[in-house]
């Protein structure tokens, strides 16, 4: 185990250095970086930060205009570091320790090993594990995971309240877990979608723990109540810090709605260009639904595998929300790994990382094409964000397959290594 | 009722006693630097705030005067203009600029309201009928292109309060001007462009100026606070021509080249020879007269305008003495020399032609050019559709004196300024010269940008304002229908603050040439296929990932075995395809 | 899913293990034999402008008369100029552009690339369109010295001249901009870099004047002494930096005007006389290709087609008795054609390769070649993937990505490239036929692709050294690329001779260092391949989108990566290597300069004042993809032989 400490130490030191220099080294990248729209969206955006960090600093209410779309709380804790444009270390170095703590909560999922083997069940495969070192080191060198730390988007917070959440679900810490997450949700809304697995996950962890088990019941409503309030707080709190409810519409009413259609890897913006006015709200409605739908269905199936839930929840957000960008992607496949055992059982590896692949190649090469060289139309780059989208849905329907046939090698060993169908 | 007539009858009589100096026209012409002639028509005719309440119109139009009241608008500007006056060479603009539109229409009025809302709506009311009455789309100044400007303009007239009058200011940058704005220009003068320094306005000639504006302003005025005011309203059309181009004859405009004897060549050149000329420009003024100029003739003064005292004197020139100028004409007229000379004012005759003629000149003092107190230039850098930066130069000529201006920008929503990365630098200075700014962020599909700073510039120097900004994508019915070469983003208007101070308070102002915005286009053809396509690639993961979670899975041996190899292919798609049928089906 | 259910069953069809290299090279040959037909009639079509709102030739042209002897005075004057100092040079051309009452302002620049001072000075002349708005230009430009290095008289009094007349017209709708540059290539590279605030201040200055977007370009080229000299074609040039192309329409337009207004004939790509033959239409297209995949720029008018701006060069060869005024009035009006457009040219075609003046090829019929090719490499990877995971020898700790958990190097003596011709030699007993990691068929890209559906850990791969070694190698591209950027000349070539020798050595090397690992098991060095071909299929198919003919120039010098395969060493292995270290990257640009005819420090030094100046990307792509590729495969033929 020391030299897993001494492993993961020298991992994140050369993590950090490694961004550092990056930031160092190409002054202008960060910013090239955080104007790609595959990077950053409207309400990830890091230009738009500093654009609401400076009308809030002027006393403009940022909110009474259709720049910025991201959180009230990030105004103030922002502003106390010093302006990006002229002393950029401070902001480089905090994304920076927010990469490293997201990879070190990471890790501390990863330990808890609950990807393999919960209170209702183990893998039979479980001892194909790769090391936490090897997934953290997975997630801090993913290039995804670079670039989206050098475009410096607030999905980085996001992602780090996630991962937090995950870990603090999968030790048992209520309070802890609860916070992290209803901030999540507070930074962007969709991850309230995870309560009911982690919810499950924490469960599981507290009987694990201590061995008297508060009744499910209780403890959902409590846990519930406690996500209510911590939401509820937080909401309240930037009110009285704007001084107004104008942040609701501004920050969730955007997501909700969609009115800013700037380009993005995911699959809203073109359908909502071309949509028709008349079916516009409607189609809005469905998209949410859609989205909303995968929480109760994988929560209920696979409830005996809530972390798996959660990972493959993650990775609906990075296809399905209405402003994904890669920052989501890379979460979702840094989540990949901690669940090793499975990948003897998925079948379309290739053809998803090899789609997922050209995607990320041809997909600034076409958008290129389209807004700066002229030659091609948004047709091209609308046709890439479609093969990322099938390449990321095929990961996750693989993986979930993979998961099924796990459990089915649990629940009836004579079937290991057979040809299963679905009936 | 017998009453209420006998006071109109002396309040008509009360009119006529004012008649005499009611109207008032002038047309001012100025030659300016590379044979163009600046010819700037002023018009001004009063009413008794007294019976235009009353809707008693006498030289007021009557058409104006009743949407002005219907929109409770106090105060009224309205500018239609094309082209750019080019500074540089023709130096100080036609009333410092204050009768200067952008380009296309431009519109901004006092309107007494309550409340903010009621202001707009009366602000509709009067956008959508001006734009009847002036046959241009006004109309399309909605929410998304109406700013409420706070220094840069000022009321012109004299208001009893200006508690509850707001200022509502709109753009159309891309709106053409042409013949059919001038025409209900003209419907308002008393004497409808038949007689007076009007009847020299033509629509050829006019729109064939290399910058023309027209201006339409309404003001009250007061000579004491309060008592006898008049409601005044003045318009303009400032126009630059090209002589040369403007004596063309209307049935060969074509610019031919010379026959090589017209054109005088530099015989000083070692190669100069029968088939080989330098072109000398010759240093003379060209000869012009009004009529060829003008396309028409002026035909006397308008009788409504004063017959004696310098309102009467209604065309002016100004040249430099030396420059020998001949009247034409068959009735009486009076010449008078002004302003050291330079400026010559004549009394028109009434009912007989009147015409100037110059005859070409070579000069030895250069021609009347005031200086201008500030150059303003702006231009977009950066390429691509995806987003750019404004750059604006301004240069104070001026040695001596710092200049305090304001600078407004009203910018369309989907052009999307970043003000944290304005940058304001002047090299010659430390100093910080951005001294406020005003800041109403745009919301998308609801209103505009609304940008105003206060900016000093030291003497001779520059000033450089640059700031970024990023183009929305719009949806697809947002985009014009037909061809098109971009959004235009309004000019920039520049007011002067200090230290000059124009006479009156009218104001000195210069405005920037427009932008244009070539956003980021979808392809309008696809709105079906686009929701095909999307709507698979959703199906597909929720159809997987559903399909999963609903079925079972058993071993492949527990359901009737489909055999193997191409048998099994086949086998497999009768199957698949019976299934299509509806039959039920097992997959994989 | 369906179809994949069905496919499935194909699993147990080993056969198809046989096909892929058999695949690959039938997709090569048809990619080549796709461009050959492209000449022919039914493949090609006939030029025709789409934009309607050009309507070229329809106006009458007046830049005669008087305008000639003004024409050949200017001539004189500009024949004056060449010898004067920059400075004295740039007052007189901005006092000739003010006679005309034009703004005028001029704009230094000075270049370094590989320690050479490239540095001069343009001038350029605003005509404000009377009735516009400053918010759209055009620019007519002419260099003093052309591309061949001649002097450009004619060209620059041209512009003179047509300034002077075009300020008497009042139809301009856009404003008119006269840049006479100081050179053929940096000077508009410098001027547009400095017009759309693109440029490094401490090397170009910045534009004191400027007008609105740019709409279209057009370069003059006519290197006629003072005495004039009357030529017999027009040879319009087109190709942009990086092989970007200008809007057909411009070209069309052009061609249209000469060739129909004027009955000036058109040529293009040097071919002088062309009698449209299918050799000559192959020879047009091909060297198109050849000009377009190495990206350099052809003219002036190169520097503005990066920035979205239509630009062409008309250059007048051979003698014949076309005289000046033939040009201007071509130049007249294709300018009262640009003049017309409503919106920025985009009807017509971006992606062409044209046969002659009056036909092309778009890019719907001709882009296959580069996919198929590109496909190959695809195609080849996921057959590598296929067989590395047919592996038969258990790997002792399957989990394992780390180096240090590798198990030593296997002593199988099957080899992978046998086995993958004949895998149904192992004949595996039936209860044994569900552990054999089955395969399924999927499209993807176009790419037919066996892959397999892993099913036990024995099928497990050995991905982390395969995957870094090929990242490292790709990375590791790097570091000639930026030696090349910055040598300074004198050190260019004895470099270049040094990376020959190393690029030869490295992968013998490579092999052998990793040998004293008992590195990389022959599993690996197939997942190695299967990387780079991966990696280099990918990154052919977005360059084919970018620079078609680039892409298909590298795809077919690299299309023998796809057939080596590790060998037991032996003959075998060496003529492999024989083969590859003939096709490495270096190798071919020196054979190329060979055979061009091109001492091989002027490519070098071009290249790297491309770098500097024009943004030129192609020897990005030598040295990251091309050459890493390379690299990998040459690497697993050495392993083999080491």
């Amino acid at each position: 185990m020391a030299l897993d400490a001494k492993q993961k130490a020298a991992l994140f030191a050369g993590a950090g250095a490694l961004r550092l220099l990056l930031f160092q080294a190409f002054p202008s990248l960060p910013n090239r970086l955080a104007g790609r729209v595959e990077l950053s969206t409207p309400v990830s955006s890091f230009k738009r930060l500093q654009e609401g960090l400076y009308l809030y600093t002027h006393n403009v209410s940022p909110y009474d205009g259709g720049v910025y779309h991201q959180a009230p709380l990030l105004l103030p804790l922002l502003s106390l570091l010093p302006s990006a444009s002229d002393h950029p270390l401070a902001t480089n170095l905090l994304f920076t320790v927010v990469d490293l703590l997201s990879a070190h909560a990471l890790g501390q999922i990863a330990d808890t090993g609950r990807a393999a083997s919960t209170r209702l069940f183990t893998s039979s495969r479980k001892s194909i594990r790769w090391s936490s070192a090897a997934i953290v080191a997975g997630y801090l060198f993913s290039p995804f995971t670079l670039a989206a730390c050098m475009a410096r988007s607030t999905s980085a917070l996001t992602n780090l309240c996630i991962l937090t959440a995950m870990a603090k679900a999968s030790q048992g810490a209520s309070t802890t877990f609860l916070l992290v997450l209803s901030a999540a949700s507070y930074l962007s809304m969709h991850p309230l979608l995870l309560f009911p697995p982690l919810l499950a996950l924490l469960y599981d962890a507290r009987l694990d723990r201590s061995k008297s088990a508060p009744s499910p019941l209780t403890f959902t409503v409590m846990h519930t109540f406690g996500l209510l309030v911590a939401c509820g707080a937080l909401l309240v709190a930037s009110a009285l810090l704007t001084g107004s409810w104008d942040f609701l519409e501004a920050t969730y009413g955007v997501r909700l709605l969609l009115p800013d259609l700037t380009p993005n890897v995911g699959l809203w913006w073109y359908f909502f260009i071309e949509m028709f006015d008349s079916f516009r709200d409607f189609f809005l409605g469905v998209f949410w639904l859609h989205v909303a739908s995968y929480t109760p269905g994988l929560t209920i199936r696979l409830r005996t595998q809530p972390l798996f839930v959660a990972a493959t929840l993650t990775g609906i957000f990075a296809i399905f929300t209405p402003y994904p960008s890669v920052a989501d992607a890379a979460l979702y496949l840094s989540l990949i790994p901690l669940f090793r055992h499975l990948f003897p059982l998925m079948r379309y590896t290739f053809l998803a990382s090899a789609s997922v692949l050209y995607a990320s190649f041809l997909g600034p090469a076409f958008y290129h094409l389209w807004v700066y060289a002229g030659s091609g139309n948004a047709n091209f780059f609308y046709a890439i964000t479609l093969v990322w989208s099938l390449g990321l849905s095929i990961i996750v329907g693989d993986s979930l397959y993979a998961a099924l046939r796990d459990e089915l090698d649990v629940e009836r060993p004579e079937l290991r290594d057979k040809e299963v169908k679905r009936i | 009722m017998l009453s209420f007539l006998s006071f109109l009858l002396c309040n008509a009589l009360i009119a006529c006693a004012f008649a005499g100096s009611d109207y008032h026209e002038r047309l001012l012409l100025r030659p300016l630097p590379q044979s163009t002639l600046l010819a700037s028509f002023n018009f001004r005719s009063n009413e008794s705030s007294v019976t235009y309440e009353q809707q008693n119109f006498r030289l007021f139009p009557r058409s104006l005067g009743q949407i002005l009241q219907h929109a409770h608008t106090k105060e009224l500007h309205l500018r239609f203009s094309v082209g750019r006056w080019d500074a540089e060479n023709w130096g100080q603009r036609p009333w410092y600029g204050a009768r200067e539109g952008s380009n296309g229409v431009e519109l901004w009025a006092w309107i007494e309201a309550n409340t903010e809302d009621e202001a707009f709506s009366r602000w509709l009311t009067l956008v959508n009928n001006l734009s009847g009455l002036f046959c241009a789309s006004l109309n399309f100044i909605d929410a998304t292109k109406t700013i409420r400007p706070v220094i840069s303009f000022d009321p012109e007239g004299d208001h009893a309060s200006t508690s509850n009058l707001h200022l509502l200011h709109g753009t159309l940058p891309h709106e053409v001007v042409c013949t059919e704005n001038l025409t209900p220009f003209l419907k308002l003068l008393p004497c409808k462009g038949k007689a007076g320094i009007s009847s020299l306005l033509d629509g050829h000639k006019l729109f064939d100026a290399a910058f023309q504006t027209m201006a339409l302003d309404v003001r009250p005025v007061c000579e004491t606070p309060g008592e006898n005011c008049i409601v005044e309203m003045e318009q303009t059309v400032d126009m630059v021509l090209d002589i040369a181009r403007s004596k063309r004859p209307r049935d060969n405009p074509i610019p031919r080249p010379l026959p090589i004897e017209e054109i005088e060549c530099d015989t000083s050149k070692p190669y100069n020879a029968p088939d080989t000329c330098y072109p000398l420009d010759k240093r003379t003024e060209p000869a012009w007269n009004l009529t060829e100029v003008f396309g028409k003739s002026l035909k006397g003064a308008c009788p409504l305008t004063a017959t004696e005292g310098p309102e009467s004197e209604t065309l002016c020139i100004n040249t430099p003495p030396e420059r020998t100028i001949q009247v034409n004409t068959t009735g009486q007229y009076t010449e008078s020399l002004s302003a050291s000379d330079t400026l010559r004012c004549y009394k028109l005759p009434t009912g007989a032609e009147f015409d100037l003629v110059l005859p070409e000149q070579r000069m030895t003092t250069g021609l009347v050019r005031g200086e201008p107190h500030l150059y303003a230039a702006r231009s977009i850098n950066g390429h691509g559709q995806e987003r750019g930066s404004v750059q604006v130069v301004i240069k104070n000529p001026s040695t001596t004196d710092p200049v305090e201006f304001a600078y407004l920008e009203s910018l369309p929503w989907f052009m999307k300024p970043y003000l944290h990365t304005i940058r304001v630098n002047v090299p010659t200075s430390t100093e910080d010269p951005l001294k406020e700014t005003y800041y109403r962020p745009a919301v998308d599909r609801v209103r505009g940008t609304h940008l105003e700073l206060r900016l000093v510039v030291p003497p001779a120097s520059t000033l450089t304002l640059t700031y970024d900004f990023e183009k929305a994508i719009l949806r697809y019915t947002e985009y014009p229908p037909d061809a098109n070469r971009g959004f235009d983003a309004p000019p920039a208007v520049i007011r002067i603050l200090g230290p000059f101070q124009s006479a009156d308070r009218k104001g000195l102002y210069l405005r920037t040439t427009p932008l244009l915005l070539s956003l980021p286009t979808p392809d309008f053809s696809m709105p079906y296929n686009v929701i095909i396509l999307t709507s698979t690639v959703m199906a597909l993961g929720f159809g997987n990932i559903f399909n999963l979670l609903v079925r079972r899975l058993v071993g492949a041996d527990e359901v009737p075995e489909v055999a193997g190899g191409l048998k099994g292919i086949v086998q497999g798609k009768i199957q698949w395809l019976m299934g299509l049928f509806g039959k039920h089906q097992k997959s994989e | 899913m369906a179809l994949l259910a069905t496919l499935l069953a194909l699993r147990k069809d080993a056969r198809i293990l046989k096909i892929p290299p058999y695949l690959s090279a039938f997709l090569i040959l048809v990619g080549l034999g796709w461009l050959l037909v492209l000449p022919l009639n039914e493949y090609s079509r006939a030029t025709y402008v789409s934009e309607n709102a050009l309507l070229p030739g329809q106006v009458h042209t007046y830049f005669t008369g008087s305008e000639h002897n003004i024409f050949r005075a200017y001539r004189h004057e500009v024949a004056g100029l060449v010898d004067m100092p920059v400075q004295q040079r740039t007052e007189k051309l901005s006092e000739l552009f003010r006679a005309t009452n034009l703004k005028v302002a001029t704009q230094k620049y000075a270049y370094t690339p590989s320690g050479r001072n490239i540095s001069n000075e343009n001038v350029y002349a605003v005509l404000q369109g009377p009735r516009a708005d400053a918010t759209e230009a055009i620019v007519l430009m002419a260099s003093l010295k052309t591309m061949d290095d001649e002097h450009n008289y004619s060209g620059v009094a041209l512009v003179l001249a047509l300034a002077r007349y075009f300020k008497r017209w009042s139809l301009w709708s856009k404003d008119i901009i006269f840049l006479v540059s100081g050179d053929s290539t940096s000077g508009p590279q410098a001027w547009v870099d400095a017009y759309h605030d693109a440029h490094d201040p401490s090397k170009v200055e910045s534009l004191a004047i400027k007008s609105g977007a740019l709409q279209g370009a057009v370069g003059v080229e006519y290197p006629a002494g003072p005495w004039g000299h009357r030529y017999d074609k027009l040879h319009v040039v087109y190709d942009g930096t990086n092989g970007q192309l200008p809007n057909l329409d411009l070209f069309n337009t052009a061609v249209n005007i000469a060739s129909g207004q004027m009955g000036i004939r058109c040529t293009l790509q040097r071919m002088w006389n062309h009698r449209d033959t299918y050799q000559e239409r192959l020879q047009t297209m091909l060297r198109g290709m050849l000009s377009q995949g190495l990206g350099h720029a052809t003219g002036p008018h190169s520097a503005f087609i990066p920035y979205h701006i239509d630009a062409i060069t008309l250059v007048t060869v051979g003698d014949g008795w076309h005289d000046e005024m033939g040009l201007g009035r071509t130049v007249e009006s294709l300018f009262r054609s640009l003049n017309n457009l409503l919106e920025h040219l985009h009807q017509s075609f971006f992606f062409y390769l044209l046969l002659e003046a009056k036909r092309f090829v778009s890019i719907g019929t001709y882009l296959p070649s580069a996919m198929l090719i590109a496909a190959n490499f695809s195609i080849t990877a996921i057959a590598l993937w296929v067989q590395s995971g047919r592996w038969q020898e258990p790997i002792p700790n399957p989990a394992a990505t780390k180096p240090v958990s590798k198990p030593a190097t296997s002593e199988s003596s099957i080899e992978p490239k046998k086995q993958a011709e004949e895998p149904t030699q192992q004949e595996e007993p039936p209860e044994q036929k569900d552990t054999e990691p089955p395969t399924t068929l999927v499209s993807n890209d176009g790419a037919t692709a066996i892959i397999p559906t892993a099913a036990l850990p024995i099928s497990e791969r050995p991905l982390f050294l395969p995957a870094a070694f090929v990242l490292t190698a790709h990375l590791f591209g790097l570091i000639p690329l930026a030696i090349f950027n910055t040598l300074p000349v004198e050190e260019l070539y004895p470099s270049f001779l040094l990376a020959a020798n190393i690029t030869i050595l490295l992968p013998l090397g490579a092999a052998f260092f990793l040998s004293q690992f008992n590195r990389p098991t022959p599993q690996e060095t197939t997942l190695i391949h299967c990387f780079s071909l991966l990696f280099l299929g990918m990154f052919l198919s977005a360059l084919a989108t970018l620079n078609f003919s680039q892409s298909l120039m590298v795809g077919l010098l690299t299309a023998p990566l796809s057939f080596v395969r590790r060998g037991k060493g032996g003959l075998g292995s060496a003529a492999q290597f024989a083969l590859l270290a003939a096709v490495n990257p270096v190798m071919v640009v020196q054979a190329a300069a060979y055979a061009a005819k091109v001492p091989m420090l002027d490519v070098l030094v071009k290249a790297a004042e491309g770098w500097e100046i024009w943004g030129l990307w192609t020897q990005v792509v030598m040295w990251l993809v091309w050459w890493p590729a390379w690299f990998c495969g040459s690497v697993v033929v050495a392993s083999g032989l080491i």
